[in-house]
């Protein structure tokens, strides 16, 4: 019974369409109409992020994004934030290890305004990114830096995490938000080279979705994005490949000042867009997703050896995805408990599979965050745009809760027996000190 | 290079530069009037058909400000709102998450000055089941003496970990020094090791059986009904929870000591310096609250307001800093004694340890400019445009909706509040805005807290002349 238990009649595409285009440029582009509500999400995926860094320059990629708000040959200054704010719009950018963003939700008469200012720094940001900008963003992304992950307990796990994960040389081995001393060598021609570089309409893919009329926005986009020039001159990222497994348990100890022990882990896992990674995904719901989970039910309600135990899942398409670990501990517990308990769990789940209570709810979750991404004109759009560069085709994200729907309890079984082990995992270990130094994470770094 | 830079000259002569566009005519938007009713139990119903809105949000507003809990108690409301989900007349812990999980739903259930708030969310589909779910965690929790206990050491961990949160820790510091130590509002609203540590399964029971009756909620329920039948589900499910008839909860007035003063919550090595800078203010009943609403986010409302114009794009100091107004409890008008309500009126955000002294002193310098000289009109007309023009976007999903009405319930405001306000902030003018945000952030009387290196930022601090200026272990 692969659908018998969907929430909704279309599985959560709600009969939501989109239409393909392609300008002359190389530009994709993605239109979808929904008349509800009287607004217009505009979403651009430039298809470069961390991995395309290279040693000695991370973070280069989050930076330039910071960059692409100040200013460019029509767009003064702060323009840009200030033109999509006084027309009563939202907006933001944000940096991943394969992608840039940048969106903006128009109030619907206002859609022309954002398209226009799109284009402008698309053509034209090189016209206006001088050394001050530069400057000033450098010091402006150190202090994101120091608030989302230096100053913050545990909040360096992440980048610990997948420096283990990923080996060095690996272009996932570093964090979208990149080094302190990397972030200081970044020059003004660094920054030129990686616009000249990446940022062409042949590189990115722009979906416009809310109350729009497809035709009059397919020529506003025409009319501003048109004249571009595409450019051929990216190098791919280097292969992100790897064994399908670690071969080998990883491990690091950190003692820095936090307020609790905790048993952090990343399992290597299948690439994003197959149905191994959706059946890893109901696997790590099953075993650590909300509050009637195997490990929330042993570690949380039965052995009361954690103050939060859970599971994560790291979606990568250009590398194996990462699933997460996240283990608190309560009081005194020593973190070797908490490892003996949680082995026992995937161990256990390995052997007998997940059961049909378990499948059903672990379906019904991903299904609920699936129509959660969909409620906002401005999530379809994000997803419009990752299925289009990632996977080259927008219209899977329409059918991706169908997908996550149709995979079986033996399929969940597999991966978790093929995975979901030790000898395929990096650990990271927190022993807490009383000194004064000390460090979450998120794949994204927002501007 | 060398290709690349032909590039950008193809750039320069082959992209055609239009003229910036000019918008459309507005299509009509309007906050949405809910439609209000009460159950034969005496429950308050909200309800607001938004089609599209598959994700069906429910809220539940309990009267039972934090006041209420018994002396040396603090948190009992926390863990009895928790405990909420764990265990019914039907299922125990283990299986009652099981069954909302089923539902694909998600219940979060907390307790703040004003009361109560329990918040579902779930596919419309599953909604009559889900509120069944919800309605006997309201009408009939089993607080196993053990799952109480379990709750009560879960909460005992996380206080540490809140405590080592920068911004948490600045909030609790805050409280602290504004309000007097005899008001709850001084004390962290989830309870203390000593507070929490006395809590047992009893003190949790007689906390619900004082509070928890349909009489004194609302129900707040939004999201796309086709082919649900609402009434019935209702009927059902929270129509079956009974209770006594609600007493009016009286609240002491909120007062809080202004005087501009600094406390640097020692932090020795923090790479940062966590600001939080406030004092206390009127609530939304007052008539300048537009006014204020629309000075605040000139004042630092964005990246673009006047703040972070300073400290973040000029000086690169921060990420961002923002300044915002927020209810901490509101009572009706009408209530004996004239409205009691209050909101924090604050300025927050992180600054590297280095910049700290120079920061603030632009902090300081952009309040006595902005009280000296006052906001433009160009500020103003941006601001409104950008305030009212956003709400569309702001109330696309259910939840958004939901927790504004929920809201506006819990604060005694009438349902169209919020539809009004957009209305007032539009003929608010730039007079009008200068004053209220000078009036909310005045230079002299102003608290504010560091969460910090002291070894490194007293003694700039001091300098500054902006209070005097108390070092407290973090």
């Amino acid at each position: 019974m692969p659908m018998g238990h969907t929430a909704t009649e279309k599985a959560g595409s709600g009969g939501l369409t989109a239409t393909e285009h392609r300008l002359a440029n190389g530009l994709r582009v993605v239109l979808s109409v929904d008349p509800l509500t009287p607004v217009a999400a505009v979403c651009l995926w430039y298809d470069v992020g961390s991995r395309h860094e290279v040693k000695g320059r991370t973070g280069l990629a989050h930076l330039f994004e910071h960059l692409m708000f100040q200013g460019s040959a029509q767009v003064k200054g702060n323009g840009h934030f200030e033109l999509v704010q006084g027309a009563g719009g939202s907006l933001n950018g944000t940096t991943s290890f394969e992608r840039t963003n940048y969106f903006e939700t128009m109030p619907a008469h206002e859609l022309e305004l954002a398209l226009w200012l799109e284009a402008d720094r698309m053509g034209s940001l090189l016209t206006a990114l001088d050394d001050e900008s530069l400057e000033n963003q450098r010091d402006v992304v150190k202090n994101e830096r120091r608030q989302r992950y230096d100053n913050v307990p545990y909040g360096t796990a992440f980048e610990k995490l997948t420096a283990m994960a990923y080996p060095e040389g690996h272009p996932y081995h570093h964090t979208p938000i990149g080094s302190m001393a990397d972030l200081d060598a970044a020059s003004l021609e660094d920054a030129r080279a990686f616009f000249r570089t990446y940022y062409a309409p042949n590189n990115a893919v722009l979906s416009v979705v809310g109350d729009i009329d497809p035709e009059q926005t397919l020529a506003w986009i025409e009319k501003y994005f048109g004249s571009i020039p595409s450019h051929d001159g990216k190098r791919p990222p280097r292969s992100g490949e790897l064994p399908v497994t670690m071969g080998g348990q990883l491990r690091e100890v950190v003692e820095e000042e936090v307020p609790s022990r905790a048993l952090m882990a990343a399992y290597r896992l299948p690439h994003d867009g197959t149905r191994e990674a959706d059946a890893a995904d109901l696997a790590l719901t099953v075993l650590g997703g909300g509050e009637s989970s195997r490990l929330y039910n042993r570690l949380v309600r039965r052995d009361r050896s954690a103050v939060a135990a859970g599971f994560g899942l790291l979606r990568l398409a250009g590398a194996p995805s990462l699933g997460w670990l996240d283990v608190k501990t309560s009081g005194g517990v020593e973190v070797a408990d908490i490892e003996s308990a949680v082995d026992e769990e995937l161990a256990r789940f390995a052997a007998e599979g997940p059961t049909p209570e378990e499948m059903e709810r672990a379906q019904a979750q991903l299904e609920r965050e699936w129509l959660d991404r969909l409620a906002t004109v401005s999530g379809r759009a994000d997803e419009l745009c990752r299925y289009a560069v990632l996977f080259g085709d927008p219209q899977l994200a329409l059918t991706a809760v169908g997908r996550v729907l149709d995979i079986t309890p033996e399929e969940v079984q597999a991966v978790a027996q093929a995975r979901l082990r030790p000898d395929n995992r990096a650990v990271l270990v927190y022993e807490p000190t009383a000194a004064d130094d000390s460090a979450d994470n998120d794949e994204e770094a927002d501007r | 290079m060398s290709d690349a830079t032909t590039r950008e000259d193809l750039a320069m002569s082959e992209m055609t530069f239009h003229p910036q566009p000019r918008g459309g005519a507005p299509r009509p938007w309007a906050f949405p009037a809910p439609e209000r009713g009460a159950l034969p139990n005496g429950l308050t119903v909200l309800r607001s058909h938004r089609p599209g809105q598959q994700v069906v949000a429910v809220e539940v507003d309990i009267v039972a400000p934090l006041e209420t809990e018994p002396a040396g108690l603090d948190g009992v409301a926390t863990i009895m709102a928790r405990a909420l989900s764990e265990g019914t007349d039907r299922h125990d812990a283990e299986e009652f998450a099981a069954e909302l999980e089923r539902c694909g739903a998600t219940l979060d259930a907390h307790a703040d000055h004003p009361g109560v708030r329990v918040s579902l969310e779930v596919p419309a589909s599953r909604l009559p089941r889900a509120l069944g779910l919800l309605a006997d965690a309201l009408r009939a929790p089993a607080f196993p003496e053990s799952e109480v206990e379990r709750l009560v050491r879960n909460r005992l961990d996380e206080i540490p970990h809140e405590l080592a949160n920068p911004g948490r820790r600045a909030a609790m510091a805050l409280s602290k020094e504004l309000f007097p130590a005899s008001s709850r509002m001084s004390r962290p609203r989830q309870g203390t090791e000593e507070t929490v540590g006395r809590i047992d399964a009893a003190a949790v029971r007689a906390f619900y059986d004082a509070h928890v009756r349909p009489a004194a909620a609302t129900a707040v329920i939004v999201g796309d009904f086709t082919g649900v039948d609402v009434d019935a589900a209702l009927a059902d499910t929270l129509g079956a929870w009974q209770g006594s008839a609600a007493e009016p909860v009286a609240v002491t007035p909120i007062t809080a000591d202004g005087t501009g003063r600094v406390v640097i919550v020692d932090r020795p090595g923090a790479v940062q310096t966590q600001l939080l800078i406030g004092r206390i203010g009127a609530d939304r009943h007052d008539r300048q609250w537009p006014a204020q609403v629309l000075g605040t986010y000139c004042l630092g409302g964005t990246l673009t307001s006047r703040l972070d114009r300073v400290l973040r794009e000029e000086k690169g100091y921060t990420y961002g800093v923002r300044a915002f107004g927020q209810v901490l409890r509101s009572s009706a008008p009408d209530a004996p004694g004239g409205s009691t309500g209050a909101s924090m009126l604050a300025i927050s955000g992180s600054v590297d340890t280095e910049s700290t002294g120079p920061a603030l002193d632009d902090l300081w310098k952009v309040l006595r400019t902005l009280a000296a000289e006052g906001l433009t009109d160009a500020e103003r007309d941006v601001a409104v445009q950008n305030l009212v023009g956003v709400a569309p976007l702001k109330y696309e999903t259910a939840a958004a909706v939901a927790g504004t009405l929920a809201d506006q319930v819990e604060q005694h405001l009438p349902d169209d509040y919020q539809a009004q306000l957009y209305a007032r902030l539009a003929e608010t003018g730039t007079v009008e805005a200068t004053a209220a945000v000078v009036n909310a952030f005045p230079a002299d009387r102003l608290v504010t807290v560091l969460v910090g290196d002291a070894a490194q930022i007293a003694e700039p601090v001091r300098a500054l002349g902006i209070g005097e200026v108390t070092v407290v272990s973090g």
